[in-house]
């Protein structure tokens, strides 16, 4: 069982027990990466809750630019399979959405369902010049004023013949409208703005917004509920007050390591992700599922979920979490333990000192 | 072990019983009195004793709470943990949502919105509200495969089996439906849906989609009847759509949600609302197939949380805050829209008295259920002053003097004497609830019966006596005590034991794959998702 303690193999209840000392050691301990399965994100906001650590996240910029928006005015959304299904326009903001899986499913079909089923689709780009486009409207200011100006012209504030009047037509006259858009490509104003559109169509048609993701994948859609449903808030959370507190700025891991606020750090990613720079300069533990015997202090090889272990996984192409069983031949699942039972050993050992913490 | 209840009042309706009396207990069960001495003895003299609290309709998981959750993060007031639970004392998380209604005697509680396509989300959120069984109803009524079957009329056989197995998928104890159709619609550009108005694209109505949904549950043998959200939720002259709804249900059992905010008759301008309560339950005296819950309004800051996206993209006005949240989903989807009930506002204080007036004119308390429709009346913790308003007529009425005049012009309320009984509570919150969902195991505290039982001081401040229970068992352990968690312990969710059609499965699997990129097994709920034993069967009827 791959199990690394300053760079040396090791077996895992030495490496447990290690990392046991260096997170009861601890004064700020932090518990970041969190690309996980279910069982491991629940078991981390378990162990945090009795040493008192604070959780952060892997995909962070693109998670908060959509929860503060979300939390300030509220969101118009619809899913993957109910755009493919029924836009007859999807208005595609900035450029990476167009990396995407859902735009190429959307590419070259038509909608089924509903009262645009049989039309010809439009795909309308705002911001990026796209060959696959309809239509594509440049934005050299940026996403953000593009928005703007479309909603101006949707409203009726504005009115010219310029492209963006033209796009706004098209919009308006479509039958189910979806706004795509990446969150940490267009950030918090522009989710808001996007949001605003949604809501603004509704007067004329129906149009919804739906975030897609950017490169590279991430678990933080798994984090996202099962933070709220088990401290009441969305993540970034501290618990060093024996009290949940969401608070994106202060329980940024990436921040408390450069101010010097933290000084132990416990890093999950069960599925592979790349790991933060910031790792190895406080005592660290990363229980991973590539493992890296110098990427930490202690390093801890577990499952990969849906290769090596069963779990469940934010699916993106059905926007829901499902289980993933374990690959059939995949490589020796049975050395391999799940991030969720490492985390539990690790909370039992550290039982005794979470019951003296003031 | 054996232990015994001493000497506390023993409120059991479906015993008659109310009388001091003791109660026993072994492993896990009420059994009759073994004729030996007990391990154990419980001394409940100057208490009343009842069975645990059954709740059916209170949103506690799903997307939409989830949703509720970050829309709001100053909705609830976390305090420092207790010992034994870091997360106990955070308010609105599964914690803290298991550990009130533990400590108000409650033992079971079911979440009655869960969508098949996020069933298994629910389904681990649930489990994580620990000291309680949970359960919760599948949702049906505007999924295109459903709607599709129904529009090529592809006959009963067809239906029964689809609506057998996402309920086998998702694990669900019953089936709801919600605004059959109106999602759909809604996505097609409608704004009000009657019961008769055609569904654009499928040619259907709501009449047809409940009628098809009415006779599946019958044919499957669900032991929860048709669990159904209405047309026209909280319109004026939405009691017209009560009605209609219960003549489409012609005879088959039929279950109201939140039968208050249809209570609702149109006045005589056309412009407002006034009680239909006596409507209501004269209706369901009429009807002993029918049953309702009430969805009680009570005062103050709450959110909205709908699978009614049609009906809550029409309340979006009226948000309180002004944000609101509608996300068209794979077939509802759901709306969550922050509301305050303005304390001694005359439209909230107007509903605040429809609800109470159903159930003081209620002929028949198992089949009028408290509820508040967590958190749309408002939250689950303001059942003990409500039963304390049904207790005490002094109580209400002094209430009633500090509520603007409406409340009795509009309401029959002030003229009405009727206090409720301990019996009659036991009704309301346990016997009723518990025969309701077709759980013969819990709800009374006759011999056979699970341990799961509540002990509550006797105090005429009802408000306190049910907020805080002197000791709460389930299955026989003591898990509060004094108003406190004293065990944490996990309960079990429930879900029933369906057989599903082998063809229906590979139809459903077929059209899964084209629409979602995934097939049934992406869909599932597998044990080997949660990291202990979690579910445990209940039969359907034969």
């Amino acid at each position: 069982m791959p199990a690394w303690v300053k760079g040396a193999a090791t077996d895992i209840d030495a490496a447990i027990a290690a990392a046991a000392d260096l997170l009861g050691a601890a004064r700020v301990p932090i518990i970041a990466g969190l690309n996980a399965e279910v069982s491991a994100i629940q078991a981390a906001f378990a162990l945090a809750g009795r040493v008192g650590a604070s959780l952060d996240t892997d995909g962070a910029a693109g998670t908060y630019a959509e929860l503060g928006a979300l939390s300030r005015v509220g969101a118009m959304t619809s899913t993957p399979a109910e755009v493919v299904g029924r836009a007859d326009a999807v208005l595609v903001v900035g450029a990476n959405p167009w990396k995407s899986d859902l735009v190429g499913r959307l590419v070259g079909s038509r909608p089924t369902r509903g009262r645009a089923a049989g039309a010809e689709r439009s795909l309308l780009a705002l911001g990026a010049a796209q060959d696959r486009a309809t239509v594509s409207v440049s934005a050299e200011g940026g996403c953000l004023p593009a928005l703007a100006l479309l909603r101006a012209h949707l409203r009726g504030h504005l009115s010219d013949d310029s492209p963006v009047a033209d796009l706004t037509q098209r919009l308006a006259s479509a039958r189910y409208v979806a706004v795509l858009y990446d969150p940490a490509e267009i950030g918090e104003m522009g989710v808001e703005t996007v949001q605003g559109l949604a809501v603004d169509l509704n007067d004329k048609t129906r149009g919804f917004a739906l975030a897609v993701p950017g490169p590279g994948v991430n678990q933080d859609r798994a984090v996202v509920p099962v933070s709220a449903w088990t401290t009441g808030q969305a993540p970034r959370v501290g618990l060093g007050r024996r009290v949940p507190e969401h608070d994106p700025w202060r329980f940024d891991a990436a921040r408390q390591i450069a101010a010097g606020e933290a000084d132990a750090a416990l890093w999950i990613a069960s599925v592979p992700a790349p790991r933060p720079s910031w790792l190895g300069r406080v005592p660290s533990v990363a229980l991973v599922g590539e493992a890296d015997p110098d990427a930490a202090e202690v390093v801890i090889a577990v499952g990969v979920p849906g290769r090596d272990v069963g779990g469940v996984l934010w699916n993106e192409a059905r926007g829901a979490l499902a289980y993933r069983p374990p690959q059939p031949g995949a490589s020796a699942p049975a050395d391999l333990p799940t991030a969720a039972s490492v985390l539990g050993r690790l909370a039992n050992r550290l039982a005794a000192r979470s019951e003296t913490a003031c | 072990m054996l232990s015994v209840i001493r000497g506390g009042r023993v409120v059991d309706p479906t015993a008659s019983r109310d009388a001091v009396g003791d109660v026993w207990v072994q492993d896990g069960r009420v059994v009759e009195a073994p004729g030996r001495e007990p391990d154990r003895v419980i001394d409940a003299s100057g208490c009343v004793v009842m069975a645990g609290g059954v709740e059916v309709h209170s949103h506690i998981a799903g997307g939409n709470v989830i949703t509720s959750r970050l829309l709001l993060p100053d909705l609830y007031v976390s305090e420092a943990a207790p010992e034994g639970h870091p997360f106990a004392h955070a308010g609105g998380a599964a914690a803290w949502i298991g550990s009130t209604y533990a400590r108000m005697g409650y033992t079971t509680a079911v979440e009655p919105a869960m969508p098949p396509t996020h069933a298994l989300a629910t389904q681990l959120e649930l489990a994580d509200i620990p000291l309680l069984d949970r359960g919760a109803l599948t949702v049906m009524g505007n999924d295109d495969h459903l709607l599709q079957l129904l529009r090529d009329g592809a006959g009963k056989a067809a239906v029964r089996d689809l609506v057998a197995l996402n309920v086998a998928t998702s694990r669900g104890l019953g089936v709801k439906c919600i605004n059959a159709g109106g999602a759909s619609a809604f996505k097609d550009g409608a704004l009000k849906l009657s019961l008769d108005d055609e569904i654009p694209c499928y040619g259907l109505s709501t009449r047809k989609i409940m009628g098809a949904l009415l006779d599946a549950v019958e044919e499957i043998g669900v032991p929860h009847p048709l669990h159904v959200h209405c047309n026209n939720l909280g319109l004026p002259g939405a009691d017209d759509s009560f009605m209609a709804t219960l003549d489409a249900a012609e005879g088959r059992r039929i279950h109201f949600a939140h039968a208050q905010f249809y209570a609702y008759g149109e006045t005589d301008d056309g412009k407002g609302f006034r009680s239909a309560a006596e409507r209501i339950a004269r209706a369901i005296g009429d009807n002993p197939e029918a049953t309702l819950d009430i969805g009680q309004v009570v005062f103050g800051q709450t959110v909205t949380v709908s699978l009614d996206i049609l009906r809550q993209f029409a309340g979006r006005k009226g948000a309180n805050p002004k944000k609101w949240v509608l996300n068209a989903g794979d077939a509802e989807g759901g709306g969550v829209v922050p509301f305050l009930y303005r304390p001694k506002g005359p439209t909230s204080s107007l509903q605040w008295a429809i609800g109470l007036e159903i159930m003081l004119l209620s002929p028949d308390p198992e089949r009028t259920i408290l509820t508040t429709d967590h958190p749309n009346g408002g939250p689950f913790t303001q059942y003990p002053r409500i039963i304390h308003l049904l207790m005490d007529k002094g109580e209400r009425e002094r209430e009633i003097a500090a509520l603007p005049g409406i409340v009795g012009e509009r309401s029959g309320l002030p003229g009405i004497a009727r206090e409720y009984t301990l019996s009659e509570i036991a009704q309301l919150t346990r016997s009723g609830p518990a025969k309701l969902l077709g759980l013969t195991d819990r709800g009374h505290l006759r011999a056979g019966a699970r341990a799961d039982v509540a002990v509550y001081r006797d105090d005429p401040n009802r408000t306190a006596m049910f907020t805080a229970a002197k000791l709460v068992l389930k299955d026989g352990v003591p898990i509060v005590e004094d108003g406190e968690v004293v065990e944490w312990r996990a309960g079990r969710t429930l879900s029933l034991t369906v057989e599903s059609d082998k063809a229906m499965e590979k139809r459903t699997d077929a059209y899964l794959t084209e629409r979602f990129g995934a097939g049934l097994e992406s869909f599932t709920v597998p044990d080997a998702a949660f990291d202990a034993p979690t579910f445990e069967a209940v039969p359907c009827q034969v």
